[in-house]
């Protein structure tokens, strides 16, 4: 930004236009494109902001007034004795170390810096903002009544005419003074500081000259006065006294949102002479430094455009009473700060939204906040944190080396003491024991087998092996059942001769294929025609309901081979299935003749086990049915009057087998019946003695339940 | 399906692939088998605890190993037929 532009745009900027070209304001206070008038509408607008920001932001004139050094234009500390001292935060003094040290560099920079934007800046502001709606911003405070404080300030930024940290310093060095004087208007101060500062910056003067004239001024008023008076000495025309005065008044309300002329000025340089992207070193810790919001792009800005950052950062300015730093902390904010407060900034034209003033009151209430009793407890790791870095920088300082490295996170190394078994292996088990899971359930773990334990592997492979082979030939033969009952079923439909012969040729061939099939299993050692499938349940349903489509030849084979294995059947019925024989087999036994009855009786009674046989059917019910079923069927024959067509012997038999069941009917104990013949004690009358068919039929009825029959 | 559906309101025993056993009334039976048993007991060892609190429960289908029907609500003979002759048309 050359002068020459900004001069330039100095009477573009005679507008009543919002500053929003900030970079576009020039510097009128080359006097040339000045207008004495305008520029005593900027002054006085000027005065009522300061009233305004005095009595706004009157406290933290207090904060800075550590160091009056003259020479101090940053200087920020407190006053020497505050009257009411405000309780000396003992962090309090950052501006003060570096303060010190640096004025001296600080000035000189700060004023070297003040030519490129400022006088431009200052002009322009004064020049376009001359007119006082431009800042009808409601945001802002218009009345400040009585004495400022922090908490009862509206927290809307104030529209003041402060500079940037020239006003600040402005009021450090006023701080003598500003113990009275806030306590009147700090505004005033303000004011008068602007005014210092402005004209120190327009005029260029030396630093001396910028800095006497604030030193002399005891009371306020006077030095306000003559600050004032010497305002109009610079560019700015007259600036009356009088015209000062009533907005000198503390507490005065504002009257009027003054063009921030100055502060504009000054927050233009400020722009200019502090990065505004600078990294505020106090960003960690100090929010209000870190303020780098603006308060609305679009919102009216009551101020030129600041930049907090940039001041900031130069000065680094935290109100001191409020601000309770950790002094390691503001060891390093203060070395930081002098880092950069050399770098040369690039113009934002978003900087200098907030004057100095509304920043540092923005950072006192948020530094108000930090404040605290118990640091150590309500924020620990901020103060662990630097004393570490404290306590590391004088280790270094002191030349400890070789220190510990920094401590490592190390867990130790537990072995694992659990060893996992994928494998669940029992005792004596073959192999792997079968572990249910989702894909493989649980396999049934049968019983006997768990018996059979003893022999050999090869014997129980086998019987296993030969037992699922019987069960799959028995499931293949139920298929070819259930094709022979549907066909059976279908029957009820008409069909043609030729086709009912067909049909129950197939039948036939069909259960002869099963009949062949259960009669012959492939190890014949394993006790004869069908008896490895009798011996299985399913295999008996599937004879059950084949008998019926057997011829009596073949059934009657069935029958007698049934007779015949009686006690093994009944033996190792576990599921008690042989019931389910006892229909069919009834069925068969009503179509015996004598001859065949008196053969399957023989079966019961012929070997040397008879009467282990005929003990076993009393206990069985379904050798002790089919008992009655053959007696009974036997009697049925004697008293139909038909001819029967005895063999030799048959009667004798007959009559034997008729004393031997009556004998063992009557001794043991019975199980009931499946079915109890209506005709048997009819027929144990006809032999026996009236005692013993008594007995019988007591216990048959016993067994059963009901009375047998009448005798 | 049907058969567990003609089932409905009879007292059944749901084994579970964890070996969980549950007796409960049969109260529904959808399309993936997934079955809703009220009032139920956990029958064999009660060393599933957590479950005597519960009187009705949703069993997912998939989690089902066995549902063992009662025997006189079935005729064994009818089903076994069924099955096997589902098997058959199955393999071909």
């Amino acid at each position: 930004m050359s002068d020459s532009g900004q001069q330039q745009q100095a009477k573009d900027v005679c507008q009543p236009e919002w500053p929003e070209n900030g970079g576009e304001w020039s510097d009128g206070e080359d006097g040339t494109n000045m207008d004495c008038g305008l520029l005593q509408a900027m002054a006085e607008e000027d005065e009522e902001i300061d009233v305004h920001n005095e009595e706004t932001f009157g406290m933290d004139l207090d904060v800075h007034g550590t160091t009056e050094a003259p020479g101090d234009l940053l200087q920020f500390g407190d006053l020497p004795p505050p009257p009411p001292p405000p309780p000396p935060p003992p962090e309090l003094k950052p501006p003060s170390p570096h303060g010190s040290p640096s004025p001296p560099r600080q000035r000189p920079q700060y004023l070297s810096r003040a030519p490129p934007g400022q006088r431009g800046r200052g002009r322009a502001q004064r020049g376009g903002l001359g007119r006082g709606q431009m800042f009808d911003d409601p945001a802002v405070m218009r009345t400040v009544q009585g004495r400022p404080s922090i908490k009862g300030l509206d927290s809307a930024i104030v529209d003041c005419g402060d500079a940037m940290y020239q006003n600040t310093f402005e009021d450090d060095y006023m701080a003598p003074s500003s113990r009275k004087t806030r306590r009147v208007s700090g505004s005033i101060l303000q004011d008068s500081a602007i005014v210092c500062v402005i004209d120190g910056h327009r005029g260029q003067h030396p630093t001396s000259n910028f800095l006497d004239t604030p030193y002399p001024v005891s009371p306020f008023r006077g030095r306000r006065g003559e600050l004032r008076g010497s305002y109009p000495r610079r560019q700015f025309g007259h600036r009356g006294l009088s015209r000062m005065h009533p907005s000198v008044v503390p507490g005065s309300p504002i009257l009027s949102r003054q063009p921030l002329t100055p502060r504009q000025h000054y927050n233009q340089t400020g722009g200019f002479m502090f990065p505004t992207n600078r990294p505020c070193p106090s960003t960690q810790s100090l929010p209000p430094k870190m303020m780098q919001h603006r308060f609305g792009a679009n919102s009216p800005r009551p101020s030129p455009i600041y930049s907090p950052s940039s001041n900031s950062v130069q000065h680094f300015r935290y109100p001191g009473p409020v601000t309770q730093l950790h002094p390691q902390h503001k060891r390093l904010l203060s070395q930081k700060q002098r880092i950069f407060q050399r770098k040369p900034d690039n113009w934002d034209p978003y900087c200098n939204l907030m004057t100095a003033k509304e920043k540092e009151w923005i950072t006192r209430l948020q530094m108000i906040q930090l404040q605290s009793e118990h640091p150590y407890l309500e924020d620990y790791y901020y103060q662990e944190y630097y004393r570490r870095i404290e306590a590391k920088m004088a280790e270094e300082e002191l030349g400890i080396r070789g220190k510990r490295e920094p401590l490592k996170l190390t867990t130790p190394y537990i072995t694992k003491t659990d060893s996992y078994t994928p494998v669940v292996h029992i005792e004596g088990s073959l192999g792997q024991v079968a572990v249910s899971t989702c894909y493989s359930p649980r396999r049934a773990i049968s019983a006997v087998h768990a018996v059979q334990g003893k022999g050999p592997h090869e014997e129980q492979k086998d019987i296993r092996q030969q037992r699922l082979e019987v069960l799959s030939k028995i499931e293949k033969l139920f298929v070819v059942l259930l094709e022979v009952e549907e066909t059976e079923r279908m029957k009820t439909t008409v069909l043609s001769e030729a086709e009912e012969r067909r049909l129950r040729e197939k039948t036939q061939a069909k259960v002869q294929h099963i009949y062949s099939q259960l009669q012959h299993h492939e190890p014949l050692d394993s006790g004869g025609e069908f008896l490895p499938f009798l011996l299985v349940s399913k295999g008996k349903r599937l004879l059950a309901r084949l008998l019926p489509f057997l011829k009596q030849d073949t059934a009657l084979r069935i029958l007698s081979i049934v007779t015949c294995n009686l006690p093994t059947l009944m033996s190792r019925d576990t599921e008690e299935a042989l019931p389910v024989l006892y229909p069919p087999l009834r069925n068969v036994i009503g179509g015996l003749t004598f001859s065949q009855l008196i053969e399957a009786l023989k079966d019961f009674t012929s070997d040397s086990l008879t009467c282990e046989s005929l003990t076993l059917a009393c206990q069985n019910k379904f050798g002790l049915s089919l008992l009655y079923a053959l007696l009974s069927h036997g009697e049925k024959l004697l008293s139909s009057g038909v001819p029967l067509e005895p063999s030799i012997g048959d009667f004798e038999t007959w009559t034997d087998t008729i004393f031997q069941v009556a004998g063992q009917l009557s001794q043991c104990s019975l199980v009931e019946p499946l079915l109890l013949p209506s005709n048997l004690l009819t027929l144990f009358c006809r032999y026996l003695d009236k005692r013993t068919v008594h007995q019988l039929k007591s216990n048959m009825e016993s067994a059963t339940g009901y009375l047998a029959l009448p005798s | 399906m049907m058969l567990t559906l003609s089932l409905v309101g009879k007292d059944v025993v749901v084994e579970l692939k964890n070996d969980l056993s549950i007796c409960g009334t049969l109260h529904s039976v959808d399309q993936y088998l997934n079955i809703k048993l009220t009032d139920i007991s956990v029958t064999d060892p009660e060393k599933y605890p957590h479950m005597l609190s519960v009187k009705n429960c949703f069993i997912r289908g998939s989690v089902v190993r066995y549902v063992q029907l009662p025997a006189d609500e079935v005729d064994t003979q009818l089903l076994q037929d069924a099955a096997r002759k589902e098997a058959m048309q199955q393999k071909q």
